[in-house]
């Protein structure tokens, strides 16, 4: 099947459901989900049975004046990311099944994000990625200023103000790297054989990287992240943890790094400091924090810190473990944001963790409590799940590159533990007090709920139990020769 | 027919049609003056016929380059552009009742077209001088045309800053032709190649900059456009806003590419050098600066959308200020801004039809009244703010990255650039926040009246144009580049 149904589908089922009548909006978008999922899946497979064979590629003329073309390219990681984008939609759409006000406004932004977000994974050119990238940042707005709950119009202004800036930062990177290679070329190879001269690195790294990282929630820009969450409406979170945040983590890796490696070298160890202090902060945070979709959106900024780690470490273990995490986390990201959000709120109409023992939900909903304990069991990252390998990873890395950096991650990783499991124990498996009147019960859960939630766990779990194929697609992506100044030559 | 009459017959064509606008305006009967659709349509009719003669007549070269009409394929095409552009302009209709003598009225309105298109003629700054005053003085009237005290307002601001302005370009022209010896810029552009202007010179140039400057809304020379933009009715505003910003733009290219190219100077951080380029940063610096704070601020969509403009004219300059790459980056960009104003100033002049006002809450709902005029309005506004996959993304991209090519040393002013233009976003945003996102508490009136076709001409060439280019920018960008290298050939 041709990876350009990961675009082109929900582009055009982004059309189409303005000619469909409403009710039929959502099923539309299942499919074009669906679609680009097993477009995504079998080019994973076809790619596993042998690595030797040529790149899936797609490569025409676009805008000869600047040297721009249209050039998609499929190699391991973007395999693997454009196969979470797929199973993320598609959970996605199942958790919005419920979704009545203007409909199909609703699903066309969504697969606009879904395509633009595929776009991003699969570009070469580095004009290209940057449009899609641009993309995704007004469908955001609109899905949770329109479909948001408390605060949307200021959650959703402030999450496309980071994103517009860190866009501008991308955008001066790239205009002045296209000024100074000379090439006459936005191919990504081509902007990266070109030696830059170590002044220009030294200060357009930094530039061009923050603008990827203010979407990947690096700390200090991490903050929309959690005022966006809050007010996003379910499947917008999901997409948004899921997919968006990893788009920014995709651009450090594929552009900034790989073009500005003397820069990176230099600047490193600052990255490093800030996902470290992401990690633990976010953790903190996370900790004194009652509205539970808040704790989430903590957690996903602590998570992110571990891709942002990976990515300084700036070794095999630690890129491996970065582009692993981005897959771990947006399925337990989506996973968390869905139980939250369409499990839990749309039932309770409520998020706050002190009154939520009042609905005895461990008992009410037993389904989203098992679930849950599940999707927490992950985020810790408990072995069999994908956070485990990702984050073992990671710390691998760690360990060859700066081991003392060890001590204060150790702290997060305990500090995430501990707000994992209070948040868990407080939603689900508090006793109501003797004296409070009987709960009432709640709407049991929705098959579209159940194979929504399903999808992401199987995801999560097949990544835990049997990561071996995901860390090969992942190390054919690194062996591009677009890293190797990074890795400091071919992989073996 | 003689050379000259065929290089004329476009504008030729104009005329004619401008003097039996006057004649039908007379023969009508007196109760029925108000109606403006008859002459509304022949005007658009002799705005096709003069496409049609341009397209037909053009071809070879004809005239030297320093006689006073030269025909060339750069204003051959920029000639079709303000056509295109005023076509678009045109075909607002003025409100039922808001204009007395349609006859005059679509007159005028040609003779500045044709002005207009003698701007975009000529490489003789005398010539260009006339033409920019034939197209200037109809527009001071046009501005006062439906005589309310806001349009008057508009039209005396408009013409006392509009003469002042035409001093200051007189005085500078004949100071530059006490310099040269000549009106025609090829022949300016050979004593000016020596590379240092004596001073008198210099300040010719500058107030040519000056009185372009005025026509192109560039800050400090703006405080007539947001009067203006809110006094004067929407056709006229859509001829100041699009067709006369891209024949100043044409005009401010061969004057200072042509003219001046040898005297640009350098406006690179710490390696300044003597020369118009310093000068039109500061210009640029001034007007974005100007034009997206004050904007930020706004209630009436009008004014917000000069204040744009000012912002817009802004970026146009860096690009200039950038060097000939830059400057013909600038080119195309003018086009698809205007593009983005005319048909954003279009669907102003509808909501005004409809709720009577243009005050950002009249567009609340706007989504659900005419989903047409919403969406046609998403694409015009994300089209300025630079979104894709709309033309105004590539078009930024492109003059700011022209603006880099060779040097890196503006990447100071491409920064500030950049920043800005992100900025913008907000109170785009703003504006389709009201139409997209508000609803009204009451649900009155959900129907807009119908629009005569024209309106809807109006709204919808635009729109599509401008999602035309930002899939295939190509389509503008390659004749433009291949006019002005023939262009610059045909002068050497």
């Amino acid at each position: 099947m041709n990876l350009l149904w990961t675009i082109l589908a929900p582009f055009a089922a982004a059309l189409l459901v303005f000619l469909a009548p409403p009710r039929f909006a959502k099923w539309l978008a299942l499919a074009a989900c669906a679609l680009a999922m097993a477009a995504a899946a079998n080019a994973c497979l076809v790619r596993l049975q042998d690595f030797d064979a040529a790149l899936w590629s797609f490569d025409r003329n676009w805008i000869e004046a600047f040297g721009i073309r249209f050039h998609l390219e499929a190699d391991g990681i973007s395999l693997v990311l454009i196969l979470l984008t797929g199973i993320v939609a598609v959970a996605g759409v199942l958790c919005s099944w419920n979704v009545e006000k203007r409909q199909r406004a609703f699903f066309a932004f969504y697969l606009v994000i879904i395509g633009a977000s595929s776009g991003v994974f699969l570009s070469r050119d580095a004009f290209l990625l940057f449009a899609f990238y641009e993309m995704v940042i007004v469908p955001k707005y609109f899905l949770i200023a329109i479909w948001g709950s408390e605060d949307r119009e200021y959650g959703a202004m402030k999450l496309t103000m980071y994103s517009i800036a860190g866009s501008a930062l991308v955008l001066l990177g790239l205009a002045v790297a296209f000024g100074a290679s000379g090439t006459g070329s936005f191919d990504l190879l081509d902007l990266a054989s070109v030696q830059y001269p170590p002044a220009l690195q030294t200060w357009l790294f930094p530039v061009m990287f923050l603008g990827f990282a203010v979407l990947a929630g690096m700390w200090p820009l991490h903050t929309w992240a959690p005022t966006g969450h809050v007010a996003a409406p379910t499947a917008a979170s999901m997409l948004l943890a899921g997919i968006v945040m990893k788009l920014g983590a995709y651009g450090a890796l594929r552009v900034a790094m790989p073009l500005f490696p003397e820069g990176f070298a230099l600047w490193r160890g600052v990255i490093a400091g800030l996902a470290l202090v992401g990690i633990v902060y976010a953790a903190f945070v996370a900790l004194g924090r009652r509205d539970l979709k808040f704790v989430i959106g903590y957690s996903s900024v602590s998570h992110m810190g571990f891709v942002l780690l990976g990515l300084a470490m700036a070794n095999l273990w630690g890129l491996r473990g970065a582009v692993l995490q981005m897959v771990s986390h947006g399925l337990i990201a989506g996973l968390l944001f869905a139980v939250v959000g369409r499990l839990l709120y749309d039932r309770t109409h409520n998020r706050d963790l002190d009154a939520l023992s009042g609905f005895d939900l461990g008992r009410t909903l037993p389904g989203a409590a098992v679930v849950f304990t599940l999707a927490c069991a992950a985020s810790m990252g408990l072995p069999g799940f994908s956070g485990f390998a990702a984050e073992l990873s990671v710390i691998l890395g760690v360990w060859q590159s700066d081991p003392w950096l060890l001590a204060p991650l150790a702290a997060g990783i305990l500090a995430t533990g501990a707000f994992t499991l209070r948040a868990l124990q407080r939603s689900f498996f508090l006793k109501p007090a003797s004296d409070a009147p009987p709960p009432d019960a709640l709407p049991p859960l929705t098959p579209a709920e159940i194979a929504g939630v399903l999808l992401l766990l199987a995801g999560t779990l097949a990544i835990g139990l049997y990561p071996g194929p995901w860390m090969a697609l992942i190390d054919d992506g690194l062996g591009s020769p677009l890293f190797d100044a990074l890795l400091g030559g071919p992989l073996p | 027919m003689t050379p000259l009459l065929t290089q004329l017959a476009p504008e030729s064509a104009l005329v004619l049609t401008a003097l039996a606008a006057i004649g039908l305006g007379f023969k009508r009967r007196p109760e029925n003056t108000s109606n403006s659709a008859p002459t509304l349509w022949l005007a658009l009719c002799g705005i096709v016929a003069a496409g049609i003669l341009l397209w037909w007549t053009g071809g070879e070269n004809a005239g030297t380059p320093e006689a006073m009409v030269s025909t060339n394929a750069l204003s051959r095409l920029f000639q079709g552009i303000v056509l295109a552009l005023g076509f678009v302009g045109i075909a607002i209709p003025p409100a039922p009742g808001e204009v007395r003598h349609p006859g005059e009225f679509h007159a005028l309105l040609l003779f500045a077209l044709c002005g207009l298109l003698l701007v975009a003629g000529t490489s003789d700054v005398l010539m260009l001088f006339v033409a920019l005053e034939m197209a200037s003085l109809s527009l001071y009237l046009l501005a006062g045309f439906s005589r309310t005290a806001k349009a008057s307002e508009a039209a005396l601001k408009y013409f006392l800053f509009g003469a002042v302005s035409a001093a200051f370009f007189l005085f500078g022209l004949s100071l530059v032709y006490g310099f040269a010896g000549s009106t025609s810029l090829t022949v300016i552009g050979d004593q000016a190649a020596a590379g240092k202007l004596p001073l008198f010179a210099a300040a010719g140039l500058v107030m040519v900059l000056v009185g372009v400057g005025f026509k192109l809304a560039a800050a400090p020379f703006h405080f007539w456009a947001p009067d203006v933009y809110e006094g004067a009715n929407a056709t006229t505003v859509g001829m100041v806003s699009a067709a006369t910003k891209a024949a100043a733009l044409c005009a401010l290219f061969k004057i200072l590419v042509v003219g001046f190219g040898g005297v640009m100077g350098s406006s690179d951080w710490g390696a300044f050098q003597v020369g118009w380029a310093p000068m039109v940063a500061a210009l640029a610096v001034v007007s974005m600066g100007v034009g997206n704070f004050l904007a930020l601020a706004q209630k009436s969509v009008r004014r917000l959308l000069a204040y744009s403009a000012v912002a817009n004219t802004g970026y146009l300059l860096v690009g200039f200020a950038g060097g000939a790459d830059g400057a013909l980056a600038a080119l195309y960009y003018v086009v698809v801004y205007a593009l983005g104003t005319v048909g954003a100033i279009a669907v102003v002049a509808a909501v005004e039809r409809d709720r009577g006002s243009d005050a950002m809450d009249s567009f609340v709902g706007l989504w659900k009244r005419t989903p047409g005029q919403a969406l046609a309005l998403l694409v015009c506004l994300a089209s300025l703010a630079g979104i894709p996959p709309v033309a105004g993304f590539f078009g930024k991209f492109a003059v700011f990255t022209a603006a880099l090519l060779g040097s890196s040393g503006t990447a100071w002013l491409v920064a500030f650039a950049v920043a800005m233009s992100a900025m913008s976003l907000y109170y785009y945003l703003a504006v389709l926040k009201q139409v997209f996102v508000r609803t009204s508490t009451t649900d009155e009136n959900l129907h807009a009246a119908p629009l005569p076709v024209s309106h809807r001409l109006a709204i919808a060439l635009p729109a599509v144009a401008l999602v035309l280019l930002g899939l295939f920018p190509s389509l503008l960008l390659q004749p433009i580049g291949e006019a002005v290298v023939q262009f610059l050939n045909g002068l050497s």
